[in-house]
């Protein structure tokens, strides 16, 4: 990657929530200040834990801005505490048990700035295991690249897949993001991780600039504490997958789920409570009801737009009444007893999207001729009531010319994922060559190159193919070797008698995780 | 779609014996070169990394072993032991110890059970072989190269063993068949054509006794 102008070195502010761990916040702090891109902010905030204040004065040092606070507001108040002092083009996070290692920053602001389509970049980090001495020190026991996957847009509506210590994006996305919300209690990360996607394209960069970590046995991390209460766990994801950032959102079409009932009976709200249980990719849902109905419904569920139609009203009717509500640019028809499960909608909505075909819509996998179900783009439905509204809904989708057809298998969407699945079982199945096939069938397919090629040596090596396994190993530690794949080339060389080349990668291996590489340890 | 779940499940798998494990290897290759302080350095290192483990210690064992403390030794081969007392690496330190003690029949045993827990153990087979020799009894050596064989049917070194041992144990008819096997895998092996050729004169002179 070219360096920018260096002349115009960009501020870059680093937020640094800390609560109760004063151990390791000296070591953390060191890591942000002794970095090799100097023009930064490191706003420390204590969120009313115990005094932090000998360290901050230990660091002497002016790029620092303290906020001392006394009363404990938790993470995303803290984080909105510190972003009203921040004054860098760009905000990147430190949590107070983690570091970033010395060209953590450089790597980003560069990415940032020759990538202008994207406000955000992201890196990859070890995930470091460590035992918790009885002095509390760290012991390290090994460090992981647990994740290293490329941007995908659609997979982060549905799960995070950057980690917010390896993250760095513009500040003025947050003006359209919002700012962290402080009702949640976990999953604050993934929240806005999630918000920002709507608004910009992330850069990954495949390489290790940091790490995280996790001690063995009872993890003393406060979110990992909340993540074990499953009612807390899921109410944090619903609302954020229910959460919609004000529009215009260019990077995110928006949808409609109009909701076809006689009455909203019971049935009707188990299949909607499903559909907000199961739904990932943003949407409203609109129920045409009769006005009595609308009163008697009491629910908090968000989201949810009654349309006030006559009793009177038949299917189409309800339908063309909800569209003349909704801008979004896609509609889903789905009926009241519909079998609503995970990724129900969002296969054929994906594939839609990606649909060059001008006049297609797509037919929900279990809808049939009573429970008619299926998803449209906004203009060619709109099309087809405007035109043919005095003739029964499916009809005038055949008058309109739309060809409504079933998802056909290679349309699937998110193959990556379907494909790792399958590696993955048959790895944990022992059954490695075929783990390894499909591993590097995904690394020349679909991207997510390094990551895949390690998973595969990994096979290869299970597998008893050495002679493989060595060459892949050798192509990964060429581009970026990791402890992983340092130790099993290691152990190939050793398998061929190469001693002394085995020792050179193992005390390679070892320096990294000793920390070898961390100047100011 | 559930790829947390397997995400996590994989990681799980590995996620905290990347230090030991190094520190392991390291040790192995140091010792396989002969760098025996280095190597010792290793396992030293390694075994709190891992307290279950025994394979430090038997690393540790095999040090000693060469640096003849055998006293040492032993206490590593059965820390070993006591860890995992299904590894037979472990028993054929204690073997060994024990064959260089001037211990046999407790080698033999030794070997024995090592074999018992992995019979592809070429260790434990040629210590057995060399108790055997040493001791003067072949029968067990004899059925335990049997099995060997039935496993690893072109392993020709151990095939000329098991020839020289029938031999010894006067069945030169079966010492025959083995070194004419050996013969047709390599035709250059020249202890087998030598020892063939003795055996068929030992044949001779038998059937000419008779």
């Amino acid at each position: 990657m070219q360096n920018y102008d260096k002349t115009t070195k960009p501020l870059v502010s680093v937020l640094m929530p800390t609560f109760n761990r004063p151990k390791y916040l000296s070591q953390a702090l060191a890591s942000a200040l002794n970095q090799t891109y100097s023009n930064l902010q490191t706003i420390v905030v204590n969120d009313g834990g115990q005094d932090i204040t000998d360290i901050i004065n230990a660091a002497n040092d002016p790029r620092i801005f303290f906020i001392n606070r006394k009363e404990n507001r938790g993470k995303a108040f803290s984080l909105n505490q510190a972003l009203t002092q921040a004054e860098g083009k760009y905000i990147a996070y430190l949590d107070d048990d983690d570091l970033y290692y010395p060209n953590h920053i450089e790597l980003l602001v560069n990415a940032l700035e020759n990538n202008p389509h994207c406000g955000a970049a992201y890196s990859d980090l070890y995930k470091t295991y460590c035992r918790i001495l009885p002095d509390g020190t760290r012991e390290i026991l090994s460090k992981i690249v647990e994740v290293s996957r490329d941007f995908d847009r659609y997979f982060m509506l549905y799960y995070n897949h950057v980690l917010h210590v390896s993250l760095m994006h513009r500040k003025d996305l947050l003006e359209k993001t919002g700012p962290y919300n402080e009702n949640l209690s976990i999953l604050i990360d993934w929240d806005m991780t999630r918000k920002l996607v709507f608004f910009t394209d992330f850069y990954h960069i495949p390489d290790i600039t940091g790490e995280f970590y996790t001690s063995i046995g009872q993890s003393d991390r406060i979110s990992y504490q909340q993540r074990k209460d499953k009612q807390n766990y899921a109410k944090n994801v619903l609302t954020i997958r229910t959460t919609r950032p004000p529009k215009p959102w260019p990077k995110i079409k928006d949808l409609a789920i109009i909701f076809i009932s006689e009455r909203f009976d019971q049935q009707a709200a188990k299949t909607i409570g499903r559909i907000w249980r199961y739904t990932f990719h943003p949407y409203k849902i609109y129920l045409p009801v009769i006005p009595e109905d609308i009163a008697k419904i009491k629910t908090d569920m968000p989201n949810l737009i009654f349309v006030p139609v006559a009793p009177s009203a038949g299917h189409a009717h309800k339908i063309d009444a909800a569209l003349m509500q909704t801008d979004a640019e896609f509609i889903a028809i789905v009926p009241s007893g519909f079998p609503i499960e995970q990724m129900w909608l969002e296969d054929q909505l994906y594939a839609l999207l990606n649909s060059s075909d001008q006049m297609h819509a797509i037919e929900f996998d279990s809808a049939n001729d009573r429970l008619f179900a299926a998803i449209f783009k906004k203009e060619h439905l709109y099309y087809a009531r405007n035109n043919f509204n005095h003739l029964p809904f499916r009809q005038s989708i055949s008058a309109a010319g739309i060809r409504l057809q079933k998802l056909l298998p290679e349309q699937v969407p998110f193959k990556f994922d379907i494909l790792f699945e399958q590696a993955t079982k048959e790895y944990k199945n022992g059954n490695w060559p075929l783990a390894a096939e499909i591993y590097r069938h995904i690394a020349d397919n679909y991207k997510n190159r390094l990551w895949m090629q390690s998973l595969a040596a990994n096979a290869l090596f299970r597998a008893g193919r050495y002679q493989k396994a060595a060459e892949l190993c050798r192509q990964i530690n060429q581009s970026r070797p990791t402890v992983d794949t340092l130790l099993l080339e290691a152990k190939l060389k050793k398998k061929q008698k190469e001693y002394l080349s085995a020792v050179e990668l193992l005390e390679n291996a070892k320096s990294i995780l000793e920390g070898k590489n961390l100047v100011w340890i | 779609m559930d790829i947390t779940k397997s995400k996590k499940e994989q990681a799980e798998e590995n996620n905290t014996t990347q230090h030991y494990e190094i520190l392991k290897e390291l040790g192995d290759c140091f010792t396989a070169v002969g760098n025996y302080d280095s190597a010792q350095s290793c396992y030293e290192k390694a075994a709190p990394l891992a307290p279950d483990e025994a394979a430090p210690y038997i690393g540790l064992g095999v040090i000693a072993t060469q640096k003849a403390q055998l006293e040492d030794a032993e206490i590593a081969f059965k820390v070993a032991v006591r860890l995992d007392n299904k590894s037979s690496k472990a028993y054929a330190g204690l073997a060994m110890v024990a064959q260089q003690k001037g211990d046999y029949k407790r080698a033999f045993d030794m070997y024995l059970k090592s074999l018992e827990f992995d019979p592809d153990s070429l260790t434990a087979l040629l210590g057995l072989f060399q108790t055997s020799c040493q001791m003067g009894s072949f029968e067990k050596v004899i059925h335990y190269l049997e099995v060997y064989l039935d496993m690893h049917p072109a392993d020709t070194y151990v095939m000329f063993t098991l020839a020289a041992l029938y031999m010894k144990d006067n069945r030169p008819e079966k010492s025959k068949e083995l070194l004419a096997n050996i013969l047709s895998l390599d035709p250059e092996h020249k202890d087998a054509a030598n020892l063939l050729e003795e055996v068929e004169r030992s044949i001779v002179q038998k059937s000419q006794k008779q």
